[in-house]
């Protein structure tokens, strides 16, 4: 246990000046910037009105004004953007000892290799819950300043639920990346790998069959996919969540194991 | 009890043979140099020596204990492998803290004590990526040693320090050597092994293929007396008259093996003078380090 804690400890002080830390946070604020801009728009209908493409997608889905479609859009930006974002915070935690040339810093250690690995995985998830928190509060402020009208405390309690469990379950997919990090020894692999989830995420989910595809479910969770919510069943969250769990073991036995010649 | 104990150790990678059947041991309070070309296997074998690659065939004991996933002796052991890297946003001190943690310290003063001690203390606030190579590499060295382990494995451990860094890291390496930690170290830089390493170990395409001592390294290197004088081949003649071993090199120069000549090499000029062929120069060459591992690995 205290070589965790002592980990740990490590993890936060590798991570504490990072530049990358702030940059997720901007990154990921975009989400409900931009919602909020959306919300601003419809409240004008001669401003919607020029917005073309905007248009044409609220009326698709039927998107008005207020605290639901708002939170909504939130949401649906935690299953789908987070992909990306939780993606690329777990491709600097576990890649950035490769371009920084430190892994072999780490391998001969009292601290075991699984220690090391569980304490990055913990930044991982911190890092993204409080990403995750951050828009969750930027999108509060945004929707308080601009008075969107039906906020109910039912309405926030079926929005928080969705809306942490959709950050939980795109988090618990980022395990797989990991791997990817320290297999391919970098960034290059772990993000080629998201961008090609985040891709195949979209096109499985629009063939219909995203409830079985690991990376699409988060999304669909959130909303996102509309009325294919309804097909996720229990196959869908146990493929999930075993992806998750054959990444993480995939991820410690490779750095125990593996020849570290980098 | 050898600190470091090999056995018979392989290691390919595809179809190339890093280390081949590589049988060491370095005993305690001892300096053991390692010299190789690049791509001799050094590194590879450093690597196999920390537990980061395994090998093939054959054994590792490290303190008389088999090395494996469950060895628990690495606050025994400081390594630095090839170039020292740090974690370039955080500052000396705080990356000093990383491993402090990591290696699961007690006593805070050893950062401190570490960075006096290779007088890192100008730059213990400055951010890793604006060290200079030098600083870099002593920022490296620090990490390996300021938990005080009893084995130092280094791999280029003076890359990149100026002279006057070379000079205080040796003495640095001599006097943990005296206070009873040994030390494992690999240098391209021939003559500093030379005057660093109790024993040399010799390795080329893999192959250990020379072990010898500091004093039997000694006796190996090639000596011999180089005379000039205004003319060279009459000088030639009287030596060789005298069962000198005398030749000329391609410098035009007079060589002389004899052990006769080494030891009394005042004989030398005297014969001369009273030939009329008074010597220009007469000095005791010794082949450096260099050209030992050269001949060494040409010969194999």
């Amino acid at each position: 246990m205290s070589g965790q804690v002592q980990a740990l400890k490590a993890e936060l002080i590798k991570n504490k000046y990072s530049t990358i830390l702030w940059v997720t946070f901007i990154a990921f604020a975009l989400a409900p910037i931009m919602g909020g801009i959306f919300m601003l728009i419809m409240r004008d209908p001669e401003a919607l009105a020029k917005a073309g493409a905007l248009h044409t997608k609220v009326q698709v889905m039927h998107i008005v004004a207020d605290w639901n479609s708002y939170l909504g859009i939130l949401t649906q930006a935690i299953g789908i953007g987070g992909v990306l974002v939780f993606g690329f915070v777990a491709s600097w935690v576990f890649g950035r000892e490769y371009s920084d040339g430190t892994a072999k810093d780490l391998l001969a250690l009292p601290t075991s290799r699984a220690n090391i690995l569980n304490a990055k995985f913990i930044i991982y998830i911190i890092w993204c819950m409080g990403l995750a928190l951050s828009n969750l509060l930027i999108g509060f402020f945004i929707g308080t300043i601009l008075q969107l009208p039906s906020l109910t405390m039912s309405l926030v309690s079926t929005y928080l639920t969705t809306y942490f469990t959709t950050a939980l379950m795109t988090i618990v997919i980022g395990t797989p990346i990991a791997f990817f990090a320290i297999w391919g020894k970098g960034y290059l692999a772990p993000l080629g790998f998201v961008s090609l989830t985040l891709v195949f995420a979209q096109i499985i989910a629009a063939t219909g069959y995203g409830y079985y595809f690991p990376w699409s479910i988060p999304g669909l969770f959130s909303g996102a996919g509309g009325e294919y919510k309804a097909q996720l069943n229990g196959l869908s969250y146990s493929i999930l969540v075993l992806t998750s769990i054959a990444g993480y073991i995939a991820t410690v036995t490779f750095w125990k194991l593996a020849d570290h010649s980098k | 009890m050898e600190i470091i104990k090999t056995h018979s150790l392989i290691k390919h990678f595809g179809n190339t043979t890093a280390i081949d059947d590589i049988s060491i041991h370095v005993n305690p309070g001892e300096i053991y140099g390692f010299l190789g070309l690049n791509g001799a296997g050094k590194t590879t074998l450093i690597r196999v020596l920390l537990g980061m690659i395994k090998p093939d065939q054959g054994s590792v004991m490290l303190f008389g204990k088999q090395l494996s996933p469950r060895f628990k002796q690495w606050n025994d052991i400081g390594y630095l492998v090839e170039t020292p890297y740090a974690y370039p946003n955080l500052s000396v001190v705080e990356n000093l803290k990383v491993y402090y943690n990591l290696r699961q310290l007690n006593d805070p003063h050893v950062i401190d004590d570490i960075i006096e001690k290779l007088k890192l203390t100008n730059h213990k606030d400055k951010k890793a990526k604006v060290l200079s190579l030098g600083n870099q590499q002593r920022l490296g060295l620090a990490k390996a040693l300021m938990h005080q382990p009893k084995l130092l494995i280094l791999d280029e451990p003076i890359n990149g320090l100026d002279p006057e860094g070379i000079v205080e890291v040796r003495e640095l390496l001599k006097d943990l050597a005296t206070q009873g930690s040994t030390i494992f170290l690999s240098s391209h830089i021939l003559g500093e092994i030379n005057k660093l390493a109790h024993r040399i170990g010799i390795i080329h395409q893999g192959k250990l293929i020379k072990e010898l001592t500091t004093p039997e390294l000694n006796k190996q290197l090639i000596k011999k007396i180089i005379v000039d004088t205004p003319d060279n081949k009459t000088a030639l003649h009287y030596l060789t008259a005298h069962q000198y071993q005398a030749v000329l090199n391609h410098n035009h120069e007079i060589e002389i093996l004899n052990d006769e000549a080494l030891a009394h090499p005042e004989n030398i000029s005297t014969l001369l003078v009273e030939k009329n062929c008074p010597p220009k120069q007469v000095y005791l060459f010794t082949e450096d380090l260099e050209m030992y591992f050269l001949r060494t690995i040409r010969t194999k």
